[in-house]
This record gives structure tokens, C-alpha cells and sequence, in this order.
């Protein structure tokens, strides 16, 4: 059996600079938009672009991670020739195997890789939300005779010098790279999006690892290399809507954006659905004493105070007297009675009892932890 | 414990609603078809040897809705999820061959002590483990499920016990009476019965020729073997006609009702759909009423049940209806005690109206660009 090309997420990162929110789980599970995960992007493009079988390469706290995709029946990976495979990082004979970065992660993997006997590997990462035809990147890809193509944004100038910055010529082919350079050449930032030639970059891993450890990163030492020994290398440009949700500020701006439609995602085209576990829960419902106005709120929420320009996920309870304006409400919270909470994220299965004051401001959004209990709460019956 | 699941009841009174879908499919509380009721009481109950009979004329809409049975655990290993036409049976019958063959076989290959026997019109929330004890402590053959309801939760066809002061079945009647009672002990078309006794007495059924309908059997052996039945106490509705349907709905926007059937430890499970979340903009205004996923509100919506991907726009006033999935209210438009079935646009300014005792109907998929107005 051979695939033509087989998906790899590297959903292993800890998103260490989302604090209290990837404390007990990995960044590509944090909730986002109210029904989903982050990595439900990636998932769900890669079973609308036709990739489907997939390795998600966990290694951070993969639990709940692991229980979100399962056998990956939410994206419709479970059927014939589809798969969705949880690869961790294990032990055998040559000693344990915990990735050290990315080109690792995939080399580390390489049994699995090989099973499957794909023509091509496409890398991803579980942290970005974004709706991106990894087909299109692909025939681009074959069409280039490329032996790596990598997914390309233009950014700000200001910008980019956080990325790994991409110089081109006239036909698209890298001929320069620059990880996160002070003085960019061009705007062209890595998407972190890799289709790779698999029997070459087979050879090149396994060749590097049999010697030294210098083959490490895609970023730091594959590209470097391939780029070094006159491999083809061509970018592939995306224009459409991509956010790194890498940071608090950056995941409450992006939940802002989607609740405002200012993204372009468009999540009521049919045709490009973002798939996820969908929890058994009931519809929502809207009391006589409820105000709501420009929010987003899904299935097995109960609103009975005032939501005003916020996110409320799934099973959330809001009681009466509270006000919620800005917020990003996440999965199972309950809120008690004449509770404020504006400008803040409020971590999954958090209680916040009645009277609590949780304020932050535009640029200081306030936190609340995964089960954090606030103020005083009712007893449980 | 197996399931045999009968989506047998339809009514005259159901049309349009029921035109082109089958009453069992009919939507419900927005997200919900009605026989996702019964369904998850018996698969709650951990069973999942389900024999499903369906109507012939209506296949469509039970395969979007079921599938293959995922949603309810009805795919895995060792589950074994039957379905057949019921109309086959009566056809079986009127050619003179056994026409329960097919249930016994089921019966037979399910190889379980007990079965459950479950309509499709009661929309509540059962208990199935709480029945089998009660029917294995005593003792009986069989054990019928009924409530004490009102009139109004009486269609014409229900069979109604007459029970002694230990609910033991002395009797069962199809139609009520001249004489208006306060309580009618409304049989809930759910049995439980011992496996071994319902293969004998189907077996029996075929060769003397009696009626095709099983839970009317099972009714009538029950006051035959005077059992005990069993009271269900918890939220009920009937599902008979236009009114009982739009009340149900109604119903779930007060708190013990919604609290009981859809809030209870029982889970109501249902198919899953992508939907993004339901969105209400700056121009809303919404009061007291249930919605779904994927829905965008901008008007007015108070004491109303909306189901999926609903678009109710700005400056349009939606009040004490029911709105069907993927349905339009444009802008300036006016619904107020209405049922507006799936895929149905209500033109800008238009005005739809019935009253609490008959809704006005807008049917699937019409485009209503003049006035409804019942009155």
C-alpha cells in the first residue's frame, strides 16, 4: 500500500508562552472560537484537501490532545484508506527516542513513515488557525519539480524579522534563507508548512543521524542543508488569513477577529467546514433576563446575565447579574450570579463564584487557569 | 436487554409537517428529531441490539438522520442495529406467510433475556435499567410503561389502562370514553418483556392472524396476565397533531421541563453536525428562547425554539415560533406563533402569524413573500 502524501503534524510544543492555559495540556488542544480545538484547523484541512492519513506527533501533555482526536472519526479519517495515528515518543533498544526538535520528531517516526510509503511528507504544525488547500500546495509542488516547497506569507516589514524569512527568485525558487534576521530581504515569512520529497529527505535524515545530531530542525539545519546543496527548493504563496495564536494576546485578538468575521475564514462555507469532537450537549438557551449582543455562543450554554462581545464555548453557564464583555469564555466553565469579567480568557472548567471581578485591559488580558475556582462557590449536592 | 424500536405512528393531523418526512424525524427543542428520544433511552440503557422498523414511504429521512448508527454506539462490535419496513409485515400478513419471522429471528440472534419494545411519539426521557428492575422484581411476563396524563395528551389511537389501586392492568381501551376523567393512565408504547414468553406469544399471534401491531399485543396481555405496571412520572408529551407538537416545543422553554428532558442524567444523543457557533450581532434582541449552532441572529427573537443555520436578520421579529433549520426571516418580516419548516425563506416584511391554538405553517422550503395570517 503506498499514499501519495501523508500528513505530519508536530503537535509536541508545549505553547509555553500561553501560561496557565497549556499547564496541563498541549497548545494544539487549547479551545478556540467556541467549538473547537486549535488543531481542528490543520485536521480539517487536511481531510478537505484530500490528505488522508495522518501521523499527529504528540509529545507535551498529550492527553487531552490524544482523547480530541482519537481515531480521528471527527474529520473522517476512520474510514477505508484514511487514517489518524498518535505517534509518542518511546523507548527500544537504542535507547529513548524524546524529539528534540522537529526534523527529529519526523526522523524519530521514520518506522511509521515508512508503513505508510508515502511519495511525499507534508509537515504541519497543530498551532495555527487558518483554511489552506494543501492539495494545491502539492501539484505546485510536483509541477516545480521540486524537491521541498515551503508554505510563504508576505508580512509586514516590522514583522519580519520574528520569522524565518524566505528570499526568492522570479520563478519562486529559495535561493536564501534567513531565520528571524534584524535586517529582512524580503517579507516572504515560513509558514512552518513543508511538502517534502520523501526519499530524499529519507536519505538526508538518516545519513545526518547515523553520523552526527546536526539534523535536528527543519528550520535551523534542513532547509540550511537543502538549500546548501543546490536541492530544488520553491515557495508556495498563501494570501489568505493565518494566525500564530502563540501567545495570550494573540489568542484572544484571534478569537476577536473570528467573532468579528474580520478574518475571512468564512466558517459558514460548507464547502471548507472546520470539523471537531463534537460533545453530546443540549441546545443552548437564552433566559427572559438575558442580554446578548455581538457574541458567538454554542450548544450547552445557559445564559441568564448580559454577554457583550465574547466567545462562549460549549456547557458554559453564565447566572444572573453577570457581565461578560470581551471575554473568551472557554469550555465548561460556570459563572456564578453578578459576576464582571471583561478583557480576559477563562480557562476551561474554571468556577468563578458570585461577586468575583476578573478585569483586564486591551493590552494585559486578564487569565483565569484550566479548573481554576474563584471566590467563593456554592456548595456542590 | 435487545430493542425493538417501531417507528409505526403517523398522523393525518402532523400534515404538512409530516408531507415529506416521517413523524419520527421531525425536529425538536431545534437541535433534536423526535426519535432521538426513544433512541437514546435505549441505547442509555446500555443496549445495542436494536431491531428498527421503519416506514417504507419515508426511508430518506431515517438514513440522513441515522446513518450507520454512530452517534448512538450503534457501530461497534457486538451492536447489531436491524432495520426493516414495517409495511412489510402487512404485506407478509396479506399473502399468508409469517409475518414475525423477522422479529423472532432478531429475537432469536440477539439471544438476550429481555426486550424492550419502544413507539416513536413520546418525547421524554426514560429510564429502560429502572423498568427492567421493576419488571424482574415482579416478576412479570411483560411490563407496560404508562403515565397519568390529561386529555390532551391522548391521541385517538392510544391504548388506555384501567388499573386497580396497585396499578395492576384490569383492562385497556383504545379511545376515551364519554365520560371526561381528570387522569388517563396513557399506555407509553414501551414494554419490557421476558425474550423466551415474547417469541412464544408472536409465534402464537401469527398463526391465529391477529394484528400486525405489536405494541397493541403487548397491551392487551398485559391486562390479559393483570400485571403491574409501571409509572413514569417524569416530562411527557404525545405527539399527535400540529398543537401537541408546537406545545412540546414550547415546553422546553420552561426551566423543570428543559431541566427534565434534556438536562437529566440521561443524555438525548443526536447527529453530529459541523456547525460553527450561533452568532448574535449588536441588533439582537433575545428573550427567553433555544437555539442551535451555526445560526445568525439579528433581530428580535423571544419565547422561540430556532434550530440550525437559521438566519433571522435585522429589524425582523420572531415571537413564540418554532424555526426549522437552514430557514430565512428577512429583514422588517414578522413570525409570531408560527412553525416555519426547514430551507423556508420569509420575504422581507412579510407577516406570518397563527395563534397559540393553531400556528400558522410555513411548509419546507417555500418562499412566503405575501401575509399568512390564520386566524
Amino acid at each position: 500500500m503506498s499514499t501519495k502524501m501523508l500528513g505530519l503534524i508536530l503537535a509536541g510544543g508545549k505553547g509555553t508562552r500561553l501560561g496557565k492555559l497549556t499547564q496541563n495540556q498541549a497548545k494544539p488542544a487549547v479551545p478556540f472560537g467556541g467549538r473547537y480545538r486549535i488543531i481542528d484547523f490543520t485536521l480539517s484541512n487536511c481531510a478537505n484537501s484530500g490528505v488522508r492519513n495522518i501521523g499527529i506527533i504528540t509529545q507535551y501533555q498529550p492527553l487531552l490532545l490524544n482523547k480530541h482526536i482519537g481515531n480521528g472519526a471527527s474529520w473522517g479519517l476512520d474510514g477505508l484508506d484514511a487514517s489518524a495515528t498518535i505517534l509518542q515518543p518511546y523507548t527500544d533498544n537504542a535507547g529513548s527516542k524524546w524529539f528534540k526538535g522537529t526534523a527529529h520528531a519526523i526522523y524519530q517516526n521514520i518506522d511509521y513513515i515508512d508503513s505508510q510509503n508515502p511519495d511525499y511528507v507534508l509537515i504541519l504544525s497543530g498551532d495555527h488557525i487558518y483554511k489552506m488547500d494543501y492539495e494545491a500546495m502539492l501539484e505546485a509542488h510536483i509541477k516545480n519539480k521540486a524537491s521541498l516547497t515551503v508554505a510563504v506569507i508576505d508580512v509586514s516589514k516590522k514583522e519580519a524579522s520574528r520569522f524565518g524569512i524566505m528570499n526568492t527568485d522570479v520563478s519562486g525558487r529559495i535561493i536564501e534563507f534567513e531565520e528571524k534576521p534584524a535586517r529582512p530581504k524580503s517579507n516572504h515569512a515560513s509558514m512552518g508548512i513543508y511538502i517534502f520529497s520523501w526519499k530524499r529527505l529519507r536519505e538526508v535524515l538518516t545519513t545526518a543521524f547515523s553520523t552526527t545530531d546536526d539534523m535536528l530542525d527543519f528550520g535551523k539545519n534542513v532547509i540550511p542543508y537543502y538549500l546548501k546543496s543546490d536541492e530544488r527548493v520553491f515557495s508556495y504563496r498563501f494570501s489568505g488569513y493565518w494566525k500564530d495564536v502563540g501567545t495570550i494576546g494573540s489568542l484572544w485578538a484571534a478569537n476577536m477577529e473570528f467573532l468579528d468575521g474580520g478574518d475571512g475564514l468564512n466558517l459558514y462555507d460548507r464547502s471548507w467546514r472546520i470539523f471537531s469532537k463534537n460533545p453530546i450537549a443540549p441546545p443552548q438557551f437564552v433566559t427572559e433576563n438575558a442580554r446578548v449582543n455581538n457574541s458567538m455562543i454554542v450548544d450547552g450554554c445557559y445564559v441568564d446575565g448580559e454577554v457583550d462581545h465574547s466567545i462562549l464555548s460549549t456547557n458554559v453557564d453564565v447566572q444572573r447579574g453577570s457581565k461578560i464583555v470581551n471575554s473568551v469564555i472557554m469550555p465548561g466553565v460556570k459563572i456564578g450570579k453578578n459576576v464582571s469579567i471583561k478583557y480576559a480568557i477563562v480557562g476551561e472548567n474554571a468556577k468563578i463564584g458570585d461577586n468575583a471581578v476578573i478585569e483586564g485591559n486591551k493590552d494585559k488580558i486578564e487569565v483565569i487557569g484550566n479548573s481554576e475556582e474563584i471566590g467563593v462557590l456554592p456548595d456542590e449536592n | 436487554m435487545c430493542a425493538i424500536f417501531a417507528n409505526k405512528h403517523e398522523y393525518n393531523q402532523m400534515r404538512p409537517l409530516t408531507d415529506k418526512r416521517s413523524l419520527s424525524t421531525l425536529y425538536f427543542a431545534g437541535k433534536y428529531r423526535i426519535m432521538d428520544f426513544p433512541l437514546s433511552s435505549i441505547v442509555n440503557a446500555g443496549i445495542n441490539n436494536v431491531y428498527t422498523l421503519i416506514n417504507q414511504e419515508k426511508v430518506r429521512s431515517y438514513f440522513d438522520h441515522l446513518g450507520g448508527g454512530k452517534e448512538w454506539g450503534l457501530d461497534t462490535i457486538g451492536s447489531y442495529d436491524y432495520i426493516d419496513f414495517y409495511q412489510s409485515m402487512m404485506q407478509q400478513k396479506a399473502r399468508g406467510e409469517n409475518y414475525f419471522d423477522d422479529v423472532i429471528n432478531f429475537l432469536e440472534t440477539a439471544n438476550l433475556p429481555y426486550t424492550v419494545f419502544m413507539g416513536n411519539k413520546m418525547i421524554g426521557n426514560f429510564d429502560l435499567q429502572s423498568v427492567l428492575h421493576f419488571h424482574q422484581e415482579n416478576n412479570n411476563k411483560v411490563t407496560a410503561v404508562f403515565k397519568r396524563v390529561k386529555s390532551d395528551n391522548v391521541a385517538p389511537d392510544d391504548q388506555i389502562f384501567i388499573l386497580d389501586n396497585d396499578n395492576t392492568v384490569l383492562a385497556c381501551q383504545e379511545t376515551i370514553d364519554s365520560q371526561k376523567l381528570e387522569n388517563y393512565n396513557l399506555a407509553l408504547n414501551i414494554f419490557v418483556v421476558n425474550t423466551a414468553w415474547l417469541i412464544s406469544e408472536l409465534k402464537k399471534a401469527q398463526r391465529s392472524g391477529s394484528s400486525t401491531d405489536i405494541a397493541k399485543r403487548l397491551s392487551e396481555l398485559s391486562a390479559k396476565y393483570r400485571i403491574n405496571a409501571y409509572e413514569y412520572t417524569g416530562y411527557l408529551r404525545n405527539i399527535h397533531d400540529i398543537k401537541s407538537y408546537y406545545d412540546a416545543n414550547m415546553d422546553m422553554l420552561n426551566k423543570k421541563d428543559r431541566d427534565s428532558l434534556l438536562y437529566g442524567n440521561q443524555r438525548i444523543i443526536t447527529r453530529i453536525r459541523n456547525e460553527v457557533g450561533a452568532y448574535f450581532s449588536t441588533d439582537s434582541e433575545v428573550k427567553n428562547s433555544m437555539f442551535a449552532t451555526g445560526s445568525r441572529i439579528s433581530g428580535k427573537t423571544i419565547n422561540s425554539v430556532v434550530s440550525r443555520r437559521v438566519v433571522i436578520e435585522s429589524g425582523s421579529e420572531v415571537k413564540n415560533s418554532i424555526i426549522m433549520s437552514n430557514s430565512q426571516i428577512e429583514k422588517g418580516s414578522h413570525v409570531e406563533y408560527a412553525i416555519i419548516d426547514k430551507n423556508a425563506v420569509i420575504e422581507k416584511n412579510v407577516t406570518v402569524k397563527g395563534t397559540k391554538e393553531h400556528p400558522a405553517i410555513v411548509t419546507k422550503g417555500s418562499v412566503i413573500d405575501e401575509d399568512l395570517i390564520v386566524k
